[in-house]
């Protein structure tokens, strides 16, 4: 009986250990109010010397993964696709009464503009996609998504030059069981066909890539 | 008796499978971005810049977090990732000069090894790889020596920017009380 409990005893630490690590994966909080990372003001300038972004940025590579497996030298080959964006996150608030609109075009993230680099040409939709870099932003509908190519690049996601798209892509909009507290962006998929799924709150929407 | 183990471990699991889902989480060391003309996607939208975007560095912030930095979590004298998570990663959009040599435009790796008084700056052709565990001294392109700077504020965050001067910019790199300036001719 006492090794039970002391088996009980250490799982129960194990577990406590393991949420307070996942806890410590959240950068800290401030204790001012929500800021609207979709509409946000420009401050300028902005002082990126000391302060940690409230939407953090990622990157996420195709293959997932890339520099890991490049360290574990569990692959040769150049990667095909990287996103880099900052991560908004909901904070209580509803995806779609509170922070987007339907039919207004979203930056897909916050502060800069969300870039893909194409390391090499892909095929979406169809489509042939050239090498390069672009920018990413989304019409969001409440079926569907607009996903936007734009050559507008290394500029601020607030607003959107259309006279600069290159292409348009219309994806589903599916709602998932997940709850998504951070805009999710990752690259699924093997070989030389891609999904990039975009997630956040309760929606989850897949661009297809093959390369 | 096997029962309260068996609850025990689905318990267990149970409560570690809530706590997690299948996206990544949000990073300890966030990702940031700093950009040479300083500020340029603002800029680029107000309709403000007055040249081409020259350079970016794209790097992941590590906190202090009440270590010890220099001298501790980053030993003097040994090869320093100069960021966390994926390598830290500069990029050229024009050819620059560091320390004299002509630095052709893409993405470079940055590392560094710290000592007391100055840093080693090393500019590697490795790109897309994670950290400095597979560090390749054949694929560097320059190296830069650099003093180290006091600073009277200390930042919690590392940090990275770039500064006008007159032979073109320098990439400020600082930490805790530390910063070095990087001279980069454009």
């Amino acid at each position: 009986m006492k090794g039970i409990f002391r088996l009980l005893a250490i799982l129960c630490l194990l577990t406590i250990i393991s949420c307070s690590s996942n806890k410590n994966e959240q950068p800290k909080e401030t204790t001012t109010p929500p800021p609207d990372t979709t509409h946000t003001t420009i401050e300028t300038p902005y002082d990126q010397y000391t302060v940690v972004d409230v939407s953090p940025m990622d990157m996420t590579y195709f293959p997932a993964d890339y520099p890991k497996l490049k360290m574990a030298k569990a692959i040769t080959s150049p990667p095909l696709a990287r996103i880099v964006y900052s991560r908004p996150h909901l904070q209580n608030r509803k995806l779609f009464q509170e922070v987007l609109k339907y039919g207004e075009p979203w930056r897909l993230g916050a502060n800069e503009s969300t870039e893909l680099e194409l390391f090499q040409h892909a095929t979406v939709q169809g489509k042939r996609v050239n090498a390069g870099r672009y920018i990413l932003y989304c019409i969001p509908q409440q079926d569907n998504w607009t996903i936007v190519f734009n050559s507008n690049i290394d500029s601020w996601g607030l607003h959107q030059d259309s006279t600069k798209d290159v292409m348009r892509f219309t994806i589903p909009a599916l709602p998932t069981a997940n709850h998504v507290e951070y805009f999710t962006m990752l690259f699924e998929g093997k070989g030389t066909e891609a999904e990039l799924l975009m997630a956040w709150d309760g929606i989850e929407a897949r661009l297809p890539f093959r390369f | 008796m096997k029962r309260i183990i068996t609850l025990a471990v689905v318990l267990h699991c149970s409560v570690l499978l809530l706590a997690q889902n299948s996206f990544p989480p949000v990073d300890k060391s966030p990702m940031d971005i700093s950009y040479f003309p300083v500020n340029y996607p603002v800029l680029k939208i107000q309709d403000k810049t007055t040249g081409p975007l020259i350079a970016r560095v794209l790097y992941s912030r590590p906190m202090r977090d009440r270590r010890t930095i220099f001298g501790g979590l980053v030993e003097y004298g040994k090869l320093w990732r100069l960021g966390a998570n994926e390598a830290t990663e500069i990029e050229f959009f024009k050819p620059v000069r560091i320390n004299g040599k002509r630095i052709h435009k893409g993405r470079y790796t940055l590392y560094a090894i710290a000592n007391e008084n100055s840093w080693t700056i090393i500019v590697n052709k490795d790109t897309d790889t994670w950290g400095h565990f597979k560090y390749d001294i054949k694929k560097d392109v320059v190296r830069i020596d650099v003093p180290v700077q006091k600073m009277s504020e200390p930042l919690e965050s590392l940090a990275m920017t770039f500064e006008k001067t007159a032979t073109g910019m320098q990439l400020v790199i600082a930490w805790d009380n530390i910063k070095v300036a990087v001279p980069i001719t454009v």
